[in-house]
């Protein structure tokens, strides 16, 4: 069980109010850098409060289909320029990212995949390619800023970060499928 | 897993999907506004703020109140003179809305005002340096900078017009048409790409105004 206490370790770690003023002075450090690893906590915190709450998993998330909708909703909720722009301005926001990024995205992700399907995961793999490909043209080709609080060339540095996501996401996706047939 | 855990995962389904929902919703003020620029605009649009109280130094080198205009409609931009990418384009775009108006409402009805954000720069000089890039002429449409920064941040504060430096003199801010009513009453705020849409809903105002 040392994964929940890193994982612990790092949320606390990010939560340090001088660590959040660094990561958010930065468009690229906070949508590709402090967003994951907030959701990276959850996903090692998870083993904690299955433990924990062995019932409520197991009732609530038993085909791990609850888990999967919680976590691509609140990813593509982080998604909107808005929100992002605003969790700088509003404080329930920011303490709303701070909570749904570990606990709504990480954590139910993690319970959920070994119980979802071979063809949920590949939805999974997909949907995700496809709206952070999305992600990437439109901050890639916007021609004025999408979040007020940063410079236009900032949201470009962005838009190349979706490039790497979704081209990491869709290339390990692909690489699954030949894993599975060389296996069978 | 048995039929009765099934349905406690479509009801968990179900409920994070209507939760989703609303979160998406409340969050985009109902799908109307996907970046706070948007939502600012509609917001703005909806409360209608008033021009404060400033004094304007235009390229002439006057000086007056913003109240000057009182009795007429005026078309505001916000720019600083040494920008190099949005602003020539939104001057660009407002004189070609100047000339689709009919020139009888020019002067009379209505003016153009360009307010520069960067009073340090921009004196009356290189005002009217610039206002001849755009044909302006200082009149029927006037460049003017305000010297109080106090009164400066106000306005572009009650405007929602966000200015950050970038640290090498130039200015990243947002942009768009406003247009203001004889009170001084902000009642529109434009798409600055959308140069036919502007004309039509200024000449529209105008025309309203008229039939009255």
């Amino acid at each position: 069980m040392r994964q929940p206490i890193y994982g612990f370790i790092l949320f606390i770690f990010l939560i340090l109010p001088p660590v959040v003023t660094l990561a958010e002075s930065i468009m690229a450090i906070h949508m590709h850098t402090q967003m994951p690893l907030f959701f990276i906590s959850g996903f090692l915190m998870a083993p904690f409060f299955q433990k924990k709450f062995p019932g409520f998993f197991d009732k609530w998330n038993g085909d791990g289909i609850p888990g999967i909708l919680l976590f691509m909703i609140i990813v593509i909720y982080w998604m909107i320029p808005r929100t992002m722009d605003e969790a700088l301005t509003i404080p329930a926001v920011e303490i709303f990212k701070f909570i749904s990024l570990p606990f709504f995205a990480g954590l139910p992700l993690r319970d959920s995949w070994p119980k979802i399907t071979e063809r949920v995961k590949h939805a999974v793999y997909i949907s995700l390619s496809i709206i952070f490909a999305f992600m990437a043209v439109l901050y890639i080709a916007a021609p004025t800023q999408l979040c007020n609080n940063y410079l236009l060339f900032e949201q470009k540095t962005v838009g190349w970060g979706f490039v790497f996501f979704a081209g990491a996401i869709f290339f390990y996706f692909i690489q699954t499928l030949f894993h599975k047939e060389t296996e069978e | 897993m048995t039929m009765n855990d099934k349905n406690y995962s479509r009801i968990a389904s179900i409920t994070i999907l209507v939760f989703g929902f609303l979160l998406l919703f409340i969050a985009t003020d109902g799908f109307q506004a996907f970046t706070v620029e948007q939502a600012r605009v509609n917001e703005l649009i909806e409360e209608q703020p008033l021009f404060p109280e400033v004094t304007l130094e235009d390229s002439k080198g006057r000086t007056y109140p913003f109240s000057e205009f009182q009795g007429k409609y005026v078309m505001l931009t916000f720019i600083y003179t040494a920008c190099t990418d949005v602003c020539p384009e939104l001057e660009m775009n407002l004189a070609q809305v100047y000339q689709a108006i009919p020139k009888h409402y020019i002067g009379e009805d209505i003016v153009f005002l360009s307010i520069s954000f960067d009073p340090e720069r921009d004196d009356p000089e290189t005002l009217t340096k610039y206002q001849d890039y755009f044909a302006s002429d200082g009149e029927t449409w006037r460049m003017a900078r305000i010297t109080d920064e106090n009164e400066l941040n106000r306005l572009l504060d009650e405007f929602g017009v966000i200015v950050i430096p970038d640290g090498y003199g130039n200015f990243q801010h947002n942009s768009a048409f406003y247009l203001v009513d004889p009170n001084g009453v902000l009642i529109d705020v434009m798409d600055y790409t959308k140069i036919e849409e502007a004309s039509r809903k200024v000449l529209k105002v105008l025309e309203e105004r008229d039939s009255q």
